[in-house]
């Protein structure tokens, strides 16, 4: 793992690169894997594999217009192939990579309880985030919190616990 | 402007997410399939479209109202001259306008009453003496106008021919203190005499006090004074009190003598047929009023003048008022007839029985009906009706 530290007056960050490819080609496996396990069940909707990806890669990069750039793109994919107005899960997502990014530089995001955390909370950004654009664009009664997104956002978390520690293994060393 | 360095990431997400804003109202379509984009456009430049256009009307409103005023004078001067001939124009139209209702109404009247033989004449005139109500009308000797014509409006009796002359006719109008006429109630047939007071109300005289007299009852023409047809409308009863021995009654004219303007000149004495609203009262009284004049024809001495003949001349008598009360009818004559108190000449009394022919076939009266003072000073019925030939039938 190759951690880059900066130095300042105020502040230590690390900085998380990954090898050339694994950005993207992970980007890209949350969001098959997201369409492709909705085809067998409708019990994999509750899962948001592409917000962990996010999340995930903001916390890593620290570099808050990467994490935006990041969800924005993500997000925008997303929006592709949900067949939901284009731009939906874009803003959800670059907003998310961008606080989470953020975050990352600021507060210890390598251990398993603070991402659990995190990933809770940042899940209910993100629902909040889309349930907004939808009441205010699209006039569609979406709710801000409920019991099956508490759920959802537990099962996310503790996911995202796993798969943040599987995704450290694809950092430089 | 340069942005700080750690500002940048924060600017970078705001324009993200706009950019993405932006996309998805190309996307969305409201309601009435406007895409967002549209209605966010419109709804974002409309108010400063009406913001400009306030702005501009304001200064418009200034620089029109207030500076530009180097025309305003002459304009004002011109709009005024303008106004006042439109109102010029608008005043003739009304009075236009108004004439035609009114001729539309003699004309109506003509129609109803094709078989009698009249003449449609036009107010030229009133006289300038205040105690004389008279006018002049532009028929003449020339139209066939006889002396003692009768004259109406569709809405009564206005008066009767007192001079005429080749071109022009003077009209007596009944509201004169020398005119009379013979007439009854619509209701009880209670007949009697309606004499001019020089005001605008009548005089219904001669009408025992015994009588009960409605007010607003209809008083009709008699017939029975030889100049005007029978049950053309007097006037209207206004107030009738009692009095010794008659009653003193009041009644409106029912033509509107002050503003005359049109009028018809009967060139006969045939009797109109009867409106709607008399004839059935007519007719239920009738039978009570003809007993009463039975009763009253059996006494020669009570009925110097002889009943109306079928077919009557003009001027033949003077009215000849019946009622049921206790004076006899040689007391209840119109002022040309005389009173019993007053003095009656007899040039007034006999003036009724001078021939007036009828257009065209009779011989015109050269008689002249005679003032109040003459009228006043009779002294007897026309019992001799060869008495004085020129008087005035009426007075």
């Amino acid at each position: 793992m190759t951690t880059l530290r900066m130095d300042s007056q105020s502040q230590h960050i690390e900085v998380h690169k990954f090898y050339s490819g694994a950005v993207i080609g992970v980007c890209f496996l949350a969001l098959v894997l997201q369409a492709f396990l909705n085809r067998f069940s409708v019990r994999f909707q509750i899962l948001e594999l592409p917000l962990l990806v996010v999340v995930y890669f903001g916390l890593s990069r620290r570099n808050s217009v990467t994490g935006l750039l990041l969800g924005t793109a993500v997000g925008l994919l997303q929006d592709g192939i949900a067949h939901t107005p284009i731009g939906l899960y874009g803003i959800a997502k670059g907003f998310i990579g961008y606080i989470s990014s953020s975050i990352g530089a600021r507060l210890d995001t390598e251990h398993p309880i603070s991402r659990l955390i995190l990933m809770f909370f940042f899940f209910h950004i993100h629902q909040i985030l889309i349930a907004l654009v939808m009441r205010l664009l699209l006039s569609q009664h979406e709710p801000f919190f409920s019991i099956h997104l508490l759920t959802a956002s537990l099962i996310n978390s503790v996911l995202g616990v796993f798969l943040f520690a599987g995704l450290d293994r694809l950092r430089k060393q | 402007m340069e942005v700080p360095s750690r500002h940048r990431p924060l600017l970078l997400l705001a324009a993200v997410i706009v950019s993405q804003i932006l996309l998805l109202a190309f996307q969305i379509k409201r309601d009435s399939h406007v895409r967002l984009i549209r209605v966010w456009s419109v709804e974002l430049l409309t108010p400063l479209q009406r913001g400009g256009t306030f702005v501009i009307s304001k200064i418009e409103g200034a620089w029109f109202g207030y500076l530009d005023l180097r025309d305003a004078r002459a304009e004002n001067r011109k709009l005024t001259a303008e106004l006042d001939q439109l109102r010029l124009q608008n005043q003739q139209l009304q009075s236009q306008a108004a004439q035609d209702v009114r001729l539309a109404r003699l004309l109506g009247f003509r129609s109803e009453n094709a078989g009698i033989p009249m003449l449609a004449a036009e107010v030229i005139g009133a006289n300038a003496d205040p105690n004389s109500q008279t006018v002049f009308i532009n028929r003449g000797t020339s139209d066939g106008i006889r002396h003692n014509m009768p004259v109406i409006t569709p809405d009564g009796v206005v008066g009767r021919i007192f001079e005429a002359y080749p071109h022009t006719s003077q009209v007596l109008l009944i509201s004169d203190r020398e005119s009379a006429l013979g007439a009854l109630l619509s209701g009880t047939r209670t007949h009697g005499v309606v004499e001019g007071t020089g005001g605008p109300l009548l005089s219904l005289d001669y009408v025992s006090k015994h009588e009960d007299i409605p007010i607003g009852a209809t008083v009709l023409t008699s017939g029975e004074d030889r100049i005007f047809p029978k049950d053309l409308p007097v006037g209207t009863i206004v107030s009738a009190k009692p009095d010794f021995p008659f009653q003193a009654i009041r009644l409106n004219p029912a033509a509107h003598l002050n503003r005359l303007e049109e009028v018809l000149v009967l060139l006969t004495q045939k009797p109109f047929p009867l409106r709607p609203e008399n004839e059935a009262q007519s007719s239920r009284r009738n039978s009570k009023a003809l007993a009463g004049r039975q009763t009253a024809y059996a006494s020669p001495a009570a009925h110097p003048v002889a009943p109306p003949a079928p077919e009557r001349s003009l001027a033949s008598t003077k009215p000849k008022p019946k009622t049921k009360s206790p004076i006899p009818p040689s007391a209840k004559k119109p002022r040309a007839l005389a009173p019993p108190s007053l003095p009656k000449s007899s040039g007034a009394a006999s003036a009724a029985r001078a021939p007036i022919q009828q257009p065209g076939s009779q011989k015109v009266s050269p008689a002249k009906p005679q003032k109040a003072p003459a009228a006043k000073t009779s002294q007897t019925l026309p019992s001799k009706p060869q008495q004085n030939p020129q008087g005035n039938p009426h007075k």
